[in-house]
């Protein structure tokens, strides 16, 4: 396959716009590719970080962000039904934040009881929680510029109420543009100025000894008024909703899609006009007795040659664009296999787009090698 | 009677439909013996490469029959017949038709590669097939750094990779100066004599004469003539 990566290579600007082609559909494939991984997980993050095995929201929550409050016997109530072995409660609510320099914002407020979850960001469930009041307030590193605190711990105002900044954490940054503020439940409660044991999500665990979807069941039949989700249900439902419902993941996925047909007309182009180029070539290959798919491997080796190196110029162009788009997006994830993995369908597109150039070289009339 | 080794019997060929249709090959009958030099010469128009085209399995008669090896080919599919040319026939032009992007020794290998792609060695044998022709110290060289005569050379060391029994040459020497186009005359006429190759050459060279076994001179699709030991 010489004659593959030596036709490719004599026509070096030719070349070179190919694998920029190539370079361009993949970074644009594993950009896109690690918003919409990252905007997924950010969509469920903190419904995924408890330890819950069912959610019981209010009737027709979309997403964690827009809980509404449930009543306060929804809890006694699950409480009581056989397999629960115990309850949590968060509550959620956007809140005016007040910056120590008395700025003023708007701040999305969780509060979580300390049962909830090890990874759930609350106070209580921190190492150094000993370190902390038990109504500390939390926020994410990502968030620093706008919560505008200097030095820890650090008083502030949120809902008017005097609150105490103690702590940055890691991987819970702003996904609406809205920083998080993280608090223990009665704390949240307090600033919300709700009434007691109020709650936008309960969330319970279930005895081992009893299937999850069974407790369910009877959860639903006795709340019928209330959404009855297990942990991956609710989840779920929250990266839809983001990403099906508000058009921001078809938006994504559109960029990536897009570059990957640029990509592909890029590359079906010059390879075409390679051929045709070569195409007298190729009548002399079928004259002196190659097979058609020898003559098909060449173009076809061509097409994965610039497919290749283009991936890999693509790969080391774009790792290092995700490492500086996180200081920009926090949320923006490349899961490991995601560069990998659009190395194939880059070499798909290389392949599709030499379809039509291989059907050129294999049509040539081998005869014409007798006209001068 | 048995089939020759390389002829038509009966062959005629035509081109295009209706009013512009054009004869090139009529009802023509010519053999070629296993071992020998032919030339087969002619006007422009005569016939002479629609010959070597039926002969190289890349054209089919309308009527008549094609022989290649004592095998009549044109009942066979394309793919039979490129094996056939894979493996038995092997071609020189006037334009040498080498790869432009592949060094002189690159275009021999691929040569051996054609007809026997899992073959080993097969650059240390275009090397050898280089050396014969006086090209040792051009192996690296891509076809336009070469002058005419050496991309001829070039072009019949690739013919003959693979050690096909038949080498067809179209106007092999039309665009070599004198002392080239005797040495390629040479070369071509101790296929025969060496290595008992059959070779047909189609020429307006006169050159070619002292060299072939056999003149045949087409004429309007038809033999006209016939000079030679055969």
């Amino acid at each position: 396959m010489k004659l593959a990566l030596q036709n490719i290579l004599h026509d070096r600007g030719r070349f070179s716009v190919t694998v920029l082609g190539v370079s361009f559909a993949v970074f644009l494939m594993v950009f896109q590719g690690s918003l919409l991984s990252g905007f997924l997980q950010a969509a469920s993050r903190l419904i995924d970080a408890s330890d819950s095995d069912i959610w019981i929201t209010a009737r027709g929550v979309q997403a964690f962000e827009f809980g509404t409050a449930l009543e306060s016997r929804v809890r006694e109530m699950a409480a009581g039904v056989p397999g629960v072995m115990d309850t949590s409660r968060v509550c959620m609510a956007f809140a005016v934040y007040r910056t120590p320099i008395g700025k003023q914002q708007v701040v999305a407020l969780v509060g979580a009881d300390p049962g909830v979850g090890r990874r759930f960001p609350v106070p209580n469930r921190l190492e150094s929680a000993a370190e902390m009041s038990p109504d500390a307030v939390l926020y994410d590193v990502s968030d620093r510029k706008q919560i505008e605190v200097n030095t820890l711990p650090s008083e502030v105002e949120i809902n008017r109420h005097r609150a105490s900044i103690e702590r940055e954490i890691q991987g819970y940054g702003a996904f609406l543009g809205v920083p998080f503020l993280f608090t223990s439940y009665r704390n949240a409660i307090r600033y919300m100025d709700s009434g007691p044991d109020q709650a936008m999500y309960i969330l319970l665990r279930i005895d081992k000894a009893y299937p999850v979807s069974q407790v369910q069941q009877s959860l639903k039949q006795r709340l019928p008024e209330v959404d009855v989700l297990t942990q991956d249900e609710f989840a779920h439902k929250s990266r839809m909703y983001w990403t099906i419902k508000t058009g921001a993941g078809g938006a994504i996925l559109t960029a990536a899609v897009l570059g990957f047909l640029i990509g592909l007309v890029v590359v079906s182009q010059t390879i075409y006009a390679n051929t045709m180029e070569n195409i007298e070539e190729y009548a002399t290959l079928k004259a002196l007795g190659a097979s058609q798919s020898f003559v098909a491997r060449i173009v076809l080796s061509q097409a994965l040659i610039c497919g290749a190196i283009g991936s890999v110029l693509g790969l080391l162009a774009v790792i290092p664009s995700i490492s500086y788009a996180k200081s920009l997006i926090p949320w923006i994830h490349a899961p490991w296999w995601l560069p990998g993995a659009m190395v194939v369908p880059s070499l798909a597109m290389c392949s599709l787009a030499s379809i039509v150039s291989v059907r050129s070289a294999l049509t040539v009339e081998p005869g014409r090698v007798f006209r001068a | 009677m048995p089939s020759p080794f390389l002829g038509v019997e009966d062959a005629s060929v035509s081109f295009g439909q209706g009013e512009a249709r054009v004869c090139a090959l009529r009802d023509i009958s010519l053999t070629f013996e296993r071992g020998t030099l032919s030339l087969l010469m002619g006007p422009s128009g005569s016939g002479k490469t629609t010959m070597l085209s039926m002969l190289g399995c890349l054209l089919s008669p309308d009527e008549g029959t094609v022989f290649v090896d004592g095998v009549a080919v044109n009942g066979l599919s394309e793919a039979e017949r490129t094996v056939i040319r894979q493996t038995k026939i092997s071609f020189v032009f006037q334009a040498f038709r080498l790869f432009h992007s592949l060094s002189a020794l690159d275009n021999v290998a691929l040569g051996f590669e054609i007809r026997d792609a899992a073959a080993s060695g097969r650059e240390e044998m275009a090397r050898d097939l280089l050396l014969q022709f006086g090209l040792g110290d051009k192996l690296h060289q891509e076809p336009n750094d070469l002058s005419p005569g050496e991309k001829q050379r070039v072009a019949i060391a690739r013919a003959l990779a693979g050690n096909p029994p038949i080498l067809l040459a179209d106007e092999p020497t039309a665009s070599l100066d004198a002392e080239a186009g005797r040495n390629i005359c040479n070369i071509l006429r101790r296929q025969v004599d060496e290595h008992g190759r059959t070779v047909v050459v189609v020429s307006h060279d006169w050159r070619w004469e002292k060299f072939a076994d056999r003149t045949v001179t087409l004429c309007d699709g038809k033999v006209e003539e016939e000079v030679g030991v055969l």
